[in-house]
């Protein structure tokens, strides 16, 4: 009887990862592997060399060194934004905090043009802040540069990725047990040292989950940092290999350089996992007891909350806001000068005549809504079953990092992989559709990996002892005990997916032949149409959809500790 | 009970799963007796000049075409290599004489002399052995802002695009990921020869204020005003003009000559359908020029060919330069990795 039971309770585990591994095995591993062993072959048959040579070139280890010094300067400015920020949202109540959080995966929807754009609307030589502060003080030169340089490297990336850090810390804050931290205080600790030696090595498993999400999406950073940066250089392993593959067509050194690079994320993330896992295991779960304090009780507190949400706030709508204004400007006149009008609007919803590439974009918005909610629908579970697998496997951790792959891989070598397979299929419209959605959901499942993982480390084994005890069995046991407590982390990873999903390019252009268009596809084609104005009406549709879906979910996810 | 269901799920769900996969990498069969037109996807889109083509050759010549829209010209060219075993497309349109040796030495094209030749300007003949026939071209040059430059200071040769008064002016495209980009870069070796073009680069860096990584957020900080001179097409205005009714954007004409990029279209020796497959190529350089200048924006190749209005506004340069594929494959590599030097200095 109790060897039945072990049998039963192990094949459950043992099955669990097999249909997220079989995803990313098919639209992941498969093409990868085939990109990246290019790198071994050359018309002599099979050689190190080249790997050899990209190891110890001088040139290839300098932009080595500086995409990391990027990336690690980039988290840890991110880092230092975000988390007063998760503070607050985790401590007090107030209006808008809901808002707030909802904001947070707005810049992944847009695409890195946007971004790049809305940043020159609002920071550049003839943008907001510089026009504004122009007119002040009667100047003649923009006073600001604040573009073109290594510190706007460092600015664009905080922006794009302390929201999400924000997000995912303040999530897990919010959950954890107030009681360590009143004991402290009973004990007679003051506030700080309360903070630093109580709150925050608590904190670290999620603080460290988020880190390393951000520390890979700077890795393989690309527009961002040749556009903002001001040009060669900073440059990075992502445009070598970039030039390699795509303007030299070899793949073989492309395929060199991205091990290379996968390598060397590899041991960072292999790293990260060890240290998160075992931090999340000193800790408990607690359906929050934790005391949401209506506000700050001093009034250096109230002003320092203040001035945070104000700084922040300009910080990250400025560039979206730029992005919503530019969508409502045309030219109306001969003359040329752009003033407000609701055209794009129009042609968008065929009120007017649409010119070029606008025809579609109707058509396009439904596609990205479809494609992004079966995103989201079927990568959560996916993901949840990894999570399962990965902390009850003794191998957990080589799962994790197969999980995480995806994100460490250069988009232009997952690229040529897809080529592979599109040259291979050639299905109906259904076909694509279900490769782009998989295709997706291979490039979502590290991010709610990394959103559900710290939470499920901290339901207690006890939970799901007492449970097998009981006589449930490990399905019941998941579904009865576990899922309820996770519903959380699963909205949260549902949004990301949804978000990454919707701004997602690349995938969804190779791999439907173009048969399939979605709002991102829809905006390139009209920026490369010198339509910058229609793309950005698009873009503030994404924006706007993606709020809804966000502020939904956050009030799903209110419930009973939302006053 | 529970147990065996638990195990019928997953069972099904593996069994689906593999089925999906072996579907995945099968190989699909040739189909039927339509033409199969790969374009890169700008050419395919609405906006582009393929629907219209494809939807009046159909009509005139009773063919059915298939036109695959198979990602940008590097993708396509990508694509239609590696499908070498398997051959699906017969015709492929949009392979630049810059990027043609690959294709070349792939040895996938047939030969096609067309007849209408004689009508297309001889210094457009960019393949000798007619694989691949030119169908457009355009010249890259630099668009001014009229309203941020004062028509005396837009510059007359690239040599005097190096002033220091054009200090953080220009805004420059990476050659290493922008085939625009890569059109200045041959431009310059072009003009100032191999011994010259990096000290044009190496005076350039002060006077560029960025170098993007595309085009399009180079042309996109151009119209938000962040500098008054900028990479692109001489044709660029052709869009202001009509469709803002703006001439703001003006193309600067430079002595030295402008590089020139031209697009060819080539018949697959593995197709079985060349006599249809000809007579779309036929069709590409005679009666269609217009509609793809106009959605192109670029110059057609059939001298006979009437351009509107607009077109005045996108002067053809005097000169047209252009360096032979071969040289062009054989130095890349070493040009970029010379230029990577400077500009990383």
């Amino acid at each position: 009887m109790r060897d039945d039971k072990n049998m039963q309770y192990k094949r459950f585990y043992r099955v669990m990862p097999l249909p997220s591994t079989m995803v990313l095995l098919l639209l992941f591993f498969v093409p990868l592997f085939f990109t990246l062993s290019s790198a071994f072959v050359t018309e002599q048959g099979f050689t190190f060399s080249r790997i050899a040579g990209v190891f110890t070139d001088p040139y290839t280890q300098r932009i080595m060194l500086f995409t990391l010094l990027q990336a690690t300067l980039s988290t840890l400015a991110s880092l230092l934004v975000a988390l007063p920020g998760a503070y607050l949202i985790a401590t007090y109540s107030f209006r808008g905090k809901r808002l707030i959080l909802a904001l947070s995966a707005i810049p992944f929807v847009i695409p890195s043009i946007l971004v790049v754009l809305g940043f020159v609307i609002f920071f550049g030589n003839n943008g907001f802040l510089n026009r504004i502060l122009m007119t002040l003080f009667k100047l003649e030169e923009p006073p600001l540069s604040i573009l073109y340089s290594f510190p706007a490297i460092i600015l664009a990336h905080t922006f794009y990725n302390f929201p999400i850090i924000m997000s995912l810390v303040s999530s897990y804050w919010e959950h954890m047990d107030g009681n360590c931290e009143t004991a402290s205080y009973t004990l007679g600790a003051t506030k700080a040292k309360t903070f630093f030696s109580i709150t925050l090595p608590r904190l670290l498993p999620a603080i460290i989950s988020a880190a390393s999400l951000v520390f890979l999406f700077c890795f393989n950073s690309f527009a961002i940092i040749l556009v903002l940066g001001g040009g060669p250089r900073y440059t990075t392993m992502e445009v070598e290999i970039y030039r390699q593959a795509r303007m030299l067509g070899q793949t073989g050194s492309a395929a060199a350089l991205s091990l290379f690079s996968i390598l060397v994320t590899s041991i960072l993330l292999l790293w990260y996992n060890r240290t998160q896992k075992r931090l999340a295991l000193s800790e408990t779960y607690r359906n929050s007891n934790r005391l949401i304090e209506k506000k700050p009780a001093t009034l250096p507190g109230k002003l320092l909350a203040l001035f945070y949400t104000i700084v922040s706030s300009l910080f990250i709508l400025g560039p979206i806001a730029s992005v919503v204004v530019r969508s409502f400007m045309a030219s109306s006149s001969r003359s040329g000068a752009e003033a407000f009008s609701l055209k794009w609007y129009r042609q968008l919803l065929s009120l007017e005549r649409a010119t070029g590439h606008m025809n579609s974009a109707l058509q396009a918005l439904s596609n990205s809504l479809v494609i992004a909610a079966l995103v989201a629908l079927c990568t959560v579970p996916l993901a949840l079953t990894l999570c399962v697998a990965i902390r009850k496997k003794e191998k957990g951790s080589l799962l994790e990092l197969l999980g995480m792959m995806p994100m460490t891989v250069s988009s232009v070598i997952i690229g040529l992989g897809y080529y592979l397979i599109s040259a291979r299929i050639r299905g109906g419209l259904l076909t694509s559709y279900s490769l782009v959605v998989l295709a997706h959901m291979v490039k979502s499942i590290p991010f709610v990996l990394r959103t559900i993982l710290p939470e499920y480390r901290k339901i207690p084994n006890s939970y799901i002892h007492s449970s097998l005890t009981l006589g449930a069995g490990p399905l019941r046991t998941f579904l009865q005990i576990e899922l309820p407590l996770l519903r959380g982390a699963m909205l949260t990873g549902a949004i990301f997916a949804f978000a990454l999903s919707m701004g997602e390019f690349n995938a969804t252009l190779t791999l439907a032949n173009s048969s399939i268009v979605t709002l991102p596809i829809v905006m390139y084609r009209l920026i490369g149409s010198y339509n910058f104005q229609g793309a950005c009406a698009l873009g503030t549709i994404l924006i706007a959809v993606c709020t809804l879906v966000f502020i939904v979910s956050e009030l799903a996810k209110g419930g009973k500790y939302d006053r | 009970m529970e147990v065996l269901m638990n195990k019928h799920r997953y069972v099904c769900v593996l069994v689906a799963i593999l089925t999906l996969s072996f579907s995945v990498f099968a190989q699909p069969a040739k189909e039927s007796k339509e033409l199969v037109v790969y374009a890169y996807d700008a050419f395919c889109g609405d906006w582009g000049p393929g629907p219209a083509i494809v939807e009046e050759f159909e009509k005139q010549y009773g063919v059915k075409v298939n036109l695959v829209s198979a990602g940008d010209a590097v993708e396509m060219m990508t694509k239609v290599i590696s499908e070498a075993g398997n051959p699906w497309a017969d015709v492929v349109i949009g392979i630049t004489d810059d990027m043609a040796q690959k294709m070349y030495d792939a040895n996938l094209l047939q030969r096609y002399e067309s007849p209408v030749l004689s009508d297309i300007p001889s210094f457009l003949h960019f393949d000798p052995l007619y694989r691949l026939l030119p169908f457009d071209y355009g010249n890259f040059a630099f668009v001014v802002d009229t309203e941020r430059m004062k028509a005396q200071d837009i510059p007359t040769s690239l040599a005097s695009l190096v002033d220091p008064k054009y200090k953080n002016k220009v805004i420059l495209i990476d050659p290493r990921t922008s085939s625009v980009g890569l059109g200045l870069l041959l431009w310059t070796i072009e003009v100032f020869g191999e011994d010259g073009y990096l000290s044009w680069w190496e005076a350039m860096k002060e006077n560029a204020l960025t170098i993007t990584d595309g085009w399009s957020s180079a042309y996109g900080l151009f119209t938000e005003g962040e500098a008054p001179l900028v990479l692109s097409y001489s044709t660029s205005p052709v869009y202001h003009v009509t469709y803002e009714e703006t001439t703001r954007y003006q193309t600067a004409i430079f002595c030295e000559g402008h590089s020139t990029t031209i697009e060819g279209v080539g018949i697959l020796a593995s197709s079985n359908q060349k006599a249809n497959a000809q007579k779309f190529v036929d069709y590409l350089l005679t009666e269609a020029q217009l509609t793809i200048a106009l959605a192109n924006s670029m110059y057609p190749v059939n001298s006979k060919t009437e351009l509107p209005a607009a077109f005045d506004y996108a002067p053809k340069p005097k000169k047209s330069l252009s360096m032979e594929t071969e040289i062009l494959a054989k130095n890349l590599d070493r040009w970029l990795t010379e230029w990577t030097q400077v500009m990383s200095r």
